[in-house]
Order: C-alpha cells, then structure tokens, then sequence
C-alpha cells in the first residue's frame, strides 16, 4: 500500500518550442479516485497520453506498480493494468457492443467463450447489458461513453484513465457516471480522470491536481484546492482572486 | 444471447456444408465444359476474393496488389515443377509460405502507412514485381513458361481430357478459405483485425499491437491468395508475367468481395457467383467487336451496389438488425 500505484518524475512534453509539460512530478496511490483539473491549455490531455502511453515523454521517468514503464508503448501498458477512455469516443462503429467489449477481453483470457462471458458480466455492470447486440455507432452519446468505460474494464485494469468522461453530459447522465465512476473504485480499481466540469469532480474524488500552464499548481483535498487562490486566479484571473 | 451467437455460427456452417455438398454435384449434370470452365473461374475468384477479405475486409487494409501474391504462388509452383521436377503439390504449399513472408516483409514498411497511401503501396510494388519477372530471363521474362503436359494425373495435378479435377480442387479451396474465414471470426485475431480497421488507436489502447495484427492478416491472405495462384497455373498450365501478375488480378479479387459485402464471411463468394459468370458472359456473348463490354457492365455493377447497398449485397439478407434498435 505505501508504494504509489503511478507516479511521473520530472516529466516534461515540449512539442517544438511549446512546452505541455514542465517537470511533472505527481503519484496517484492504489485505490484513490484523482481528479486531474486545470483550465484549457493547461497540459491535462498530453500529462493523460504520456500516462496512457500514446506518446513518450521529452524528459522524465514514468513509473507504474514499481515497474519504469516510460518507454513502453499504450499496448503494453494495457497488459501491465492501464486502461483509458478516449475524449473524444472512438467505438468501434461497425462492431456490436458485445463485440467491442470482447476485443477488451481478450487482454486477459483467449478463449473466447471466457472472454464473451466477461464481456457480458462488465455490460452488466456498466448498465448496458440490454444495449449488447446493437452496433456501436447506434448508442446515444452517453451510453457511447459508458461503452468506452466497458471495454476499458474488461482488460481488468489495475488503473482506469477517464478522459473527461462526464462532460457534455445532462446533469441525470452524469449523475449516473459519477456512480459507475464510484462503483469502479468500489472493486479496488484506482481511477485517474482528467475533467472540466468542478461541480461534478470534486465531490467524486479523493485528492484533485490542478495543472497550469504545464505546470502542477496545487494539489490536495478537492474543498482545499477550490478555495486556494492561486486555482481561482488561474481559473478566473487576478481581479477574482480575493485571498483565501 | 450467447445461444443467439452459437446459432448463427453453427447455421453459417450448416449452410455452408449444404452449399458446398449442391455445388459438388452439379457439374455431374451440367457437362458442358465452357460452363464448367466458368464455374472453376467462379469458385477460383470465390477463393481469391476470400483470402483478399481477410487483409482488406477484416482487418480494413486495402490491398490492390494482390496479384503479387497470385503470381508468386503461380511462378513457384510452375519454376520448382519444370526446373526441378517439384511435384505441384509441394509448389502450392512452397507458393504459399513465400508469399506469406513476403507479404510481411513488405507489410514491415507500408503498414506504417495508412488508408489510400497504404493501397497505392500496394498497387506500386506489384507493378515493380511484375516488371521484374518481366525481365527475369531465368524465370520465362515476358514469353512465360509452359507447363509440359504428360498424361493426365493427379500426382502431377493437370488433367487434359477434363475440367472435373480441377472443379473439385477450386470447390476445396473455396470450403478452405471460407472456413478459415469462419474460424477466424471468432477468435482473437479476428476480433482485433476488426478493431483495427474500425480505429486503431482504440485498438492499441486496449491492449491490441495493431502491427502484428496487420501482419497476421497478411501473412493468412497471402499464402491462400499463392495456393489460388499456384492453382490458376496449372489450370492453364502456360502462364506469363501480364497472365497471372496483371493488375486486374487485383481488381478481380477485390471487386467480389466490394460487391458481396465486404469484411463479411459470405460477401466474396456471394460477389463471385454474381460477378464472375456475368464477366465471362457478357465477354464471349458480346466479344469481338464489342471488346470492353464486359467492363462498362462491371462498371456499372459496381456503382449501382454502391449507391443503393453501400455494405454489399450481403446485407440484403440481415436487413432488420439496425432499424430494429432503434
């Protein structure tokens, strides 16, 4: 329990003379739910695909379950226990729901009779289950979402990356992904995820880091973080800085 | 649902059992050989089209260059019987892992392309192929080899006096094909070829390394696509570079499967019944003067499948399931 299950050291992202990162160090411990906030710009999206492994960092180390995994690529972290939602929904379309879970669970079990029954029980859990049999590119928006959250725990992560997860959603849609988002945890799996919406994230996690200008800012328990002026600076600007 | 699932599996076999079992006594009632030589063509194309479905359809990478892989397995079987006495048998399956490599040698460069870049690839280096063989004294340059006939024989697989043999080959290959096809489906691979094609990222995300997916399916589509090829020579027992190495060839397996439905278990062979006679047809019908017939009729297929089924003909027969949900 004491070893951190992620932790970046001194990660820096510099895309020409654009910096995304600068000297990134945070840890996220087995079993948190981390909120990862910060204003637009802010480096959240590429801190998220240095961890998910879509890209390695310019600079710095990358460490997760003990293991120094920076220069591994997304796919091998999948078999180490990283899993992630995308942003931006990318199911695949012409495949079923059922079917675009089992591609998930075949991480972990190649026979596909086991594979299509874990398939089903994780439906299940995400609430889809009535929803197994239709193609991918027929669900609405948040169930789409959900999908993404499905196939991501079939390959029975140790850590889930959500990559804003909840946004864009009707306040009733959300309120249901915070209780999935919940319900995850609640199997003792540890859950990164990167969000816009303050309302929503910050009763849901255990610890929030706020990212600005590449850099983490604050970092701490999620009613600290809202009332630390240098957050509201960066998420307003000086004149609504009133002290803390 | 999974008994739903288990059903639908085990009634594509059952129908394809009852298919293949007409197929196989057909020709015992229709003697004539120029049909009988459409319906090898047909099920030699059912086959191709088959194997080009498993690269281009399955797992989205799309080959129009696939006539390497046909005339590899061709001038294989062809060189290694007249050069040094390889019974064709052994050529075929020789054929076919030659291409299996070399289709992941080459996938080793151009997979890192994607989409149209990746076809032009495709179509460019089995151009340079077949100039190569064009110029390979060695190997018959641009006059071909011949194939000697002796008396007929299965050993040496050519048979003069009938189209029977040949039949019964081309009918296995297509079941060969069609039931790797089927197979692979519903196995690891072919769910992570599908994931590939509809969006790799995603794929990779969930723990899918997208190359080696590439390269399992090319390596499967070529060495069946040799095996047809290495058939197609001793069917006509003469072949040159243009004959088995043209770009038609490519066209010819990809345009089945475009047609039937592609990325499908039937789409190819449903492509080929439709696409083959008609070809064959209209080129001895209208022949002669009319030389090119053939194609604008292809043409037009082609476009009228896709403006009113975009998803191939195939889809004709599982209509429901989409409005169903809605």
């Amino acid at each position: 329990m004491t070893a951190p299950l992620l932790e970046t050291r001194g990660v820096w992202q510099r895309f020409g003379g654009l910096v995304a990162n600068s000297d990134v160090s945070i840890s996220v411990g087995r079993g948190e739910i981390v909120g990862l906030i910060g204003p637009n710009g802010a480096g959240k999206s590429t801190l998220f695909n240095l961890i998910a492994g879509v890209l390695p960092p310019t600079q710095g180390t990358i460490w997760f379950d003990g293991e120094d995994v920076t220069a591994l690529p997304a796919a091998e972290r999948c078999v180490r226990g990283v899993a992630r939602t995308f942003q931006v929904v990318k199911s695949f379309e012409t495949m079923t729901v059922i079917d675009n879970v089992i591609v998930g669970a075949l991480m972990r079990n190649t026979v596909m009779r086991v594979a299509r029954r874990k398939a089903h029980e994780v439906l299940e859990f995400c609430g889809l289950a009535a929803r197994a049999n239709v193609l991918a590119s027929d669900l609405v928006p948040s169930e789409k979402r959900r999908l993404e959250v499905a196939r991501a725990l079939a390959t029975e992560p140790k850590l889930l990356l959500l990559d804003e997860c909840l946004t864009g959603l009707t306040p009733i849609e959300a309120q249901t992904g915070v209780e999935l988002v919940r319900k995850v945890r609640d199997t003792g799996v540890t859950i990164l995820m990167v969000e816009h919406v303050m309302e929503i994230v910050m009763p849901l996690v255990d610890r929030a880091i706020v990212l600005d200008l590449g850099k983490v800012l604050v970092e701490g328990k999620p009613k600290d973080v809202v009332r630390d002026p240098k957050v509201i600076t960066a998420y307003l600007g000086d004149r609504h800085a009133v002290g803390a | 649902m999974d008994t739903d699932f288990a059903n639908r599996r085990r009634r594509d076999l059952i129908v394809a059992f009852c298919l293949a079992a007409i197929a196989a006594v057909v020709p015992l009632f229709v003697k004539d050989v120029y049909v009988q030589n459409i319906m090898v063509l047909t099920l030699m194309y059912g086959a191709l089209s088959q194997s080009w479905n498993i690269l281009s359809g399955y797992c989205g990478q799309i080959s129009l260059g696939h006539a390497l892989y046909f005339g590899l397995g061709a001038y294989t079987t062809t060189i290694l019987f007249t050069k040094f006495g390889v019974l064709p048998w052994f050529g075929m399956i020789g054929g076919g892992l030659i291409s299996a490599v070399i289709a992941m040698a080459l996938g080793y460069p151009c997979f890192r392309l994607r989409g149209h870049y990746f076809a032009i690839a495709t179509i460019v280096i089995a151009e340079i192929a077949l100039l190569l063989i064009q110029n390979w004294e060695w190997a018959g340059a641009a006059l071909g080899i011949t194939i000697p006939m002796s008396s007929d024989s299965w050993l040496k697989f050519q048979f003069a006096r009938s189209k029977l043999p040949y039949f019964y080959f081309a009918l296995g290959l297509v079941c060969v094909a069609w039931f790797v096809t089927w197979w692979l489906e519903d196995s690891k691979w072919g769910y992570w070829w599908r994931a590939v094609k509809d969006n790799p990222e995603a794929a990779e995300s969930l723990g899918v390394v997208v190359f080696n997916s590439k390269m399992g399916a090319a390596a499967v589509s070529a060495f069946l696509t040799a095996v047809g090829g290495a058939f197609y020579a001793q069917f006509v027992s003469y072949i040159d570079p243009e004959s088995v190495m043209g770009f038609h060839f490519s066209l010819l397996m990809a345009l089945p499967a475009v047609l039937g439905g592609i990325g499908t278990l039937w789409g190819p062979m449903l492509g080929a019944v439709i696409l083959i006679p008609v070809t064959e047809l209209t080129r001895s019908f209208i022949g002669g003067s009319g030389r090119g017939v053939d194609l604008i009729v292809y043409g037009g297929l082609i476009i009228a499948i896709s403006l009113a089924r975009p998803q191939g003909l195939v889809s004709l027969f599982t209509p429901k399931r989409k409005e169903a949900t809605r």
